[in-house]
């Protein structure tokens, strides 16, 4: 089956991304397709690569992005969400006269149409807030 | 079109009570997060009709040191049987 | 009342926004707002709720100038431009809260607990903030 799944929290704030990181990796091995993440609101921090965790301590911005690597996801951070919170892709960085991209490479920064896209695609979609 | 319903707000929330509100008759309610506090008291599930199926998250139970306090009426799952009702359902409807 | 049901047609669902939030204090308003009108634009069918406290969104003679903000509640008017028409707000929720009806903005319509559960059981897809 197809999933997609919406991202709202901001990490380590509340459980909510830690769940849907289980939910995704669980979704992926059991054979069904992640067709979208979209990340949307706080829910964007949880693309940015600019960050320490302790050592004996999840790292979930990582997890996410070596999951969306490993099984090739196609990975959106809503683009009006991510500015505003400071997490810039290399292009918008640029666009915007920015020091340094803050977003894992795994992730695109796009607009609302690709949750309309999802929606549309995908035979489930599940909600993380 | 039946719904799965996931609750993760504590019973303080009153989620579930507004959930309870609109649910249908064939949906089904996870638990999970600060959500599986409802299991372990019973008066926190009797307004829940009985063709509803409950469900909650045993890995947010264990967790929390409440699975050995939830009562029979609800059904501990793990994360893949989640993926699984989401597959059951016909959509999801998160309440947080 | 006319609701929109779900559709077999692969370009366009039938999507029930419920908006339980009050504005200003948090951004969820905002969030199920932009998300709506991206449906919209993308011409998918939107039944949009106003919900508990999500019922404050609708007050008439908002200023959001006064803390440096956008009027959430000048934003919703638009949801007409964007042939957004299945507007509803809850009765319940507005008895609950001592508001009523003429408090609100104009061209919503009331709502009860039975059609809420009806747009949430027709709908293909429903967003809850």
């Amino acid at each position: 089956m197809k999933f997609s799944i919406v991202i709202y929290a901001a990490p380590y704030s509340t459980e909510s991304a830690a769940s849907a990181l289980r939910f995704a990796e669980s979704l992926i091995q059991q054979g069904h397709e992640l067709y979208r993440l979209f990340f949307f609101g706080d829910g964007v921090h949880n693309a940015s690569k600019l960050t320490v965790v302790a050592q004996d301590e999840i790292n979930l911005q990582l997890q996410w992005s070596k999951l969306i690597e490993e099984h090739d996801i196609d990975s959106v951070i809503c683009v009006s969400s991510a500015l505003r919170r400071g997490v810039l892709d290399q292009t918008e960085a640029d666009r915007h006269g920015l020091g340094a991209a803050s977003a894992y490479e795994s992730s695109e920064v796009a607009g609302l149409g690709q949750l309309v896209d999802a929606s549309l695609h995908s035979d489930r979609v599940v909600n993380f807030g | 079109m039946s719904s799965l319903h996931t609750i993760n707000r504590s019973p303080d929330s009153k989620l579930l009570e507004r959930c309870l509100k609109v649910i249908n008759a064939d949906d089904a309610i996870l638990f999970l997060e600060d959500g599986v506090y409802h299991c372990i008291l019973p008066t926190n599930l009797s307004a829940i009709a009985e063709t509803v199926k409950v469900y909650s998250l045993r890995e947010d139970m264990l967790a929390r040191a409440t699975l050995s306090k939830t009562k029979d009426r609800v059904e501990a799952i793990d994360t893949a049987r989640f993926v699984g009702l989401c597959c059951e359902h016909e959509k999801v409807v998160s309440w947080f | 009342m006319v609701e929109k049901t779900n559709t077999t047609n692969p370009t366009k669902s039938c999507i029930t926004f419920i908006s339980r939030s009050a504005p200003y204090g948090s951004n969820r308003a905002n969030l199920c707002l932009d998300m709506a009108l991206a449906c919209a634009v993308f011409e998918q069918d939107v039944n949009y709720v106003f919900l508990d406290d999500g019922i404050y969104q609708l007050l008439k003679g908002q200023d959001g100038a006064a803390i440096q903000n956008k009027t959430l509640g000048s934003a919703l008017e638009t949801l007409a431009l964007y042939s957004i028409e299945n507007v509803y707000v809850d009765q319940q929720s507005l008895k609950e809260r001592g508001i009523d009806a003429a408090e609100l903005l104009p061209s919503i319509k009331l709502i009860e607990n039975d059609a809420l559960s009806r747009l949430i059981k027709n709908a293909d897809l429903v967003f809850n903030l």
